[in-house]
């Protein structure tokens, strides 16, 4: 009594619409995403690799209740025992609940696992501010051969025969000849074999492409002095440095060194989790990495970006010492960003005069080529990037 | 690949609506559609309707389904139905056919439930369809319209969207300003005891107004002729999708209750017998912690047949709304057996507050009507325009505080669709609050 029939299929109905809520993610990810990058490792990640950002979802407000303890709501417990007073279940974490308890969920905030490439974030990151173009050096030729398919030839080697183009010219020829009668497709014993002119190879091309390559140095105060909460907010400025000069270069290394009273390059890892104790030196990283430069990165082929994370402590004796170098380094360097790291308001207030400290020493150098920012917290991070590259923080 | 054509569906569908007939279910025709399971969720992100305008929440909507599905953590529902006149039902594919006889039977339940019940006596399902199409294609003209743009119309319809059902809910016909104006302006003529003596017949509005949309629209002074056209179709919309917010519980324990008697009575082969109980237990389990409209529909209309027997339930069907149906038929022993306990948000934790005693079960059934239907949206109201085309909007407060961070956002979308600033009064933990 009922109808039946096929559903009439309307291709893909919600494509718009989905569309529309991915730009607003977008949108999202761009405005939310700097608090979230902290986590991730710097290197050891290629390009390609896909990471999860949650997100949190573009909401639809409407008037509800709130969760207060007037706003009773009713589960059931079929089979259980349960009591007055007795606890079930977690509030928050991200409004999903744990275990099978579901309470209630009355905002509904939602989170979206949004996986996207560190190419993506980048670009999601990078794209739209409005920072000055960073100024290339002399761009050093990288040999990389770019090899690109080209045409057909007549001759080549065997491991570039293009057995589909050659079947291709067989039958040709064969379909002529059976026109002109000297082949009969219909007698088994006429053999229509491959012809050398049938051949046909492969051609490639070589071409080079200039690649432009920087590096970066790394340098941090591990003193002990630094701790664990300022290796991290260091950690998170460092991941997006990186990025947004892998961004911007093709070819990045980096290098990292580490200093207390003396300076050590070392990996990545070492790099964050080493700890130390002991004064600081800061000239002796700075030593350090003018060595690497002489050794291994030439100003004329390298653009060279150093970036000296530190809580501003500097062992008094070497501040001449520390001042020149600094200047030399800045020198040499595309850019030299000094960040200040101090997570205590109190002992910033009483520092902030302090000539010793080492973002006042270093007023002198301030300008083009050498910045100088201060994070406090976690949300400071992404400001002082952008102020790093002048760019214009309310982007 | 499937076990079934359309033939076995068509056999077995002769069948369900026989028995149902006998019964005395009353029903729209019904349209059965076969689609897979893309065509599913892109169906339900539209709430089954065949054509709906768009807006990125349903591309949303579709988003959360598909990745729900794709992490097994939520099966599609067996069944989606939509109130209409004939009434267009979707089946999937990739069901088995004893779940097809299952969902067919349960679509038979929703379709008598739309045609029946008092709530739905307005919604027009006859027209509905085509309704729904026009509206696409005007919201789709304002989006293609180069001086409009698909932004300004998202600014109206996200806006529309935040209060779309606060609507005046019940019969409550809309009477119109001027007419209201018409009955005060008598009332303050024929006044004998001075009741109205201080009544300002100037005031917008005349009475608390409960329709947040239609206020705009007959009030706000800076409105484009096609964003009343958008609000309006917003309006319209929710105003049909209302009735099945407002009879969740019942609509689905009818439709549970009928697939249930009616596949007892189909002589269905053994082989399927037991699938089609596993799909029910499915459907209509308890949600430990929470409440499954299935569940608790289902149970309550097997027990109102139990002691008041089966034309009980028909009645029940068609007066009832949720609030209604629980406050009349849920009952201490009931609280007790389904386990019923309330809880409140206490610092990071859920805590158990009341259980389904003596003392308690009253408390819970007034905590559960008040988080059901209609009851679980804030009633709010327009009391004023004060000076500065200011609009002043007041929560009726229950007890229940408004969630700020939601309200704030509300609010600030109300004023868009004011054209002026708007201000929200409530009360937060006992005192006075204003937006």
């Amino acid at each position: 009594m009922s109808t039946f029939r096929d559903h009439k299929t309307i291709a893909d109905r919600s494509v718009s619409d989905r569309r529309r809520h991915k730009t607003k993610i977008e949108k999202a990810i761009k405005e939310g995403i700097h608090n979230i990058v902290a986590e991730e490792s710097i290197i050891g990640k290629d390009g390609k690799k896909k990471i999860k950002i949650p997100v949190r979802g573009i909401k639809e407000y409407r008037f509800i209740y709130g969760e207060n303890d007037n706003n009773q709501q009713v589960g059931s417990a079929a089979g259980k025992e349960v009591q007055r007073g007795q606890k079930v279940g977690d509030r928050k974490s991200d409004g999903k609940q744990n275990g099978s308890q579901e309470a209630g969920d009355q905002k509904g905030e939602e989170f979206y696992d949004v996986e996207i490439t560190l190419e993506e974030l980048g670009h999601y990151l990078f794209n739209d501010l409005s920072l000055p173009d960073l100024e290339r050096k002399k761009i050093k030729k990288i040999l990389s051969e770019r090899v690109k398919r080209h045409g057909y030839r007549n001759h080549g080697i065997r491991p570039r025969m293009d057995k589909k183009e050659t079947v291709k010219r067989k039958l040709r020829r064969q379909a002529a000849a059976t026109r002109t009668g000297t082949y009969d497709p219909d007698d088994p014993d006429d053999n229509f074999s491959f012809h050398n002119e049938d051949l046909r190879y492969k051609h490639i091309k070589k071409s080079f492409k200039e690649a432009s390559t920087a590096v970066i140095f790394f340098i941090m105060d591990v003193s002990g002095s630094m701790s664990t909460e300022k290796k991290y907010l260091a950690r998170s400025f460092f991941f997006l440095l990186y990025h947004f000069i892998k961004h911007r270069y093709e070819h990045v290394e980096l290098v990292f060194i580490a200093h207390d009273m003396i300076a050590h390059e070392v990996n990545e890892d070492q790099f964050f989790k080493r700890g130390s104790s002991g004064g600081t030196i800061v000239s002796s990283g700075y030593e350090m990495a003018m060595d690497v430069i002489n050794k291994r990165y030439h100003p004329n082929n390298w653009n060279i970006y150093s970036f000296h994370c530190s809580d501003g402590d500097n062992f008094p004796q070497d501040a001449s010492k520390a001042n020149e170098l600094a200047e030399r380094l800045r020198d040499v360097c595309q850019l030299f960003g000094y960040c200040e790291i101090e997570c205590d308001p109190d002992r910033r207030q009483w520092l902030a005069g302090d000539d010793s400290r080492l973002s006042n020493a270093f007023s002198f150098l301030e300008g083009e080529k050498f910045k100088t920012v201060k994070i406090y917290d976690k949300d400071d991070i992404w400001s002082s990037f952008v102020e790093l590259f002048g760019g214009n923080v309310n982007v | 690949m499937s076990d079934w054509d359309l033939d076995d569906l068509e056999e077995w569908d002769n069948k369900i609506c026989e028995l149902a007939k006998k019964y005395g279910l009353d029903w729209f025709p019904i349209i059965y559609e076969t689609c897979d399971y893309y065509e599913m969720i892109g169906n339900m992100a539209y709430h089954g309707m065949p054509t709906h305008y768009s807006h990125w929440s349903y591309g949303k909507s579709f988003e959360r389904t598909h990745q729900m599905y794709n992490l097994g953590a939520e099966g599609l529902p067996y069944e989606l139905i939509i109130n209409s006149d004939p009434s267009i039902a979707y089946l999937m594919r990739e069901n088995p056919i004893y779940l097809q006889i299952l969902i067919m039977a349960h679509c038979t339940g929703h379709s008598d439930f739309f045609k029946n019940n008092r709530l739905f006596q307005d919604t027009r399902p006859e027209t509905v369809v085509s309704r729904f199409r026009n509206a696409k294609k005007r919201i789709q003209g304002y989006v293609e319209d180069p001086s409009i743009g698909i932004e300004a119309v998202e600014l109206i319809l996200d806006a529309a969207h935040t209060v779309q059902f606060h609507q005046n809910f019940g019969n409550r016909k809309k009477i119109s300003h001027a007419k209201l104006k018409q009955k005060y302006t008598d009332k303050i003529k024929n006044d004998k005891n001075n009741e109205y003596i201080e009544f300002d017949i100037e005031k917008i509005p005349l009475e608390p107004e409960f329709d947040l949309l239609d206020f705009v629209l007959e009030h706000a002074s800076d409105l484009h002729d096609w964003q009343r056209d958008v609000i309006q179709i917003v309006k319209d919309q929710a105003e049909y999708f209302l009735p099945q917010m407002q009879t969740k519980i019942m609509n689905e324990g009818w439709a549970c209750f009928w697939h249930y008697k009616l596949i007892h009575e189909l002589d269905l082969p053994q082989k399927y017998h037991i699938p089609f109980i596993k799909s029910h237990n499915q459907v209509v389990r308890p949600h430990l912690g929470g409440i499954n409209p299935y569940h608790l529909g289902f149970y309550l209309f097997n027990k109102i047949e139990e002691r008041h027997g089966l034309e009980e339930c028909f009645i029940a069907r068609s007066i009832s709304h949720d609030v209604s149906f629980i406050r009349e038929f849920l009952t201490e022993e009931d609280c007790a057996e389904l386990n019923l306990f309330s809880y409140i948000a206490q610092k990071d934790q859920y805590v158990i507050d009341e259980i389904s005693d003596d003392d308690g079960w009253k408390k819970i059934k007034l905590a559960l009507t008040k988080n059901i239907g209609i009851n679980s949206i804030p009633r709010m109201y327009v009391d004023s325009i004060e000076g500065d085309n200011t609009l002043v909007i007041k929560h009726e407060h229950d007890g229940r505080d408004l969630e700020l961070s939601y309200a704030d956002e509300v609010v600030t979308r109300m004023s868009t669709l004011w054209g002026g600033t708007t201000k929200l009064i409530t009360i937060v933990e006992d005192e006075p609050w204003e937006i």
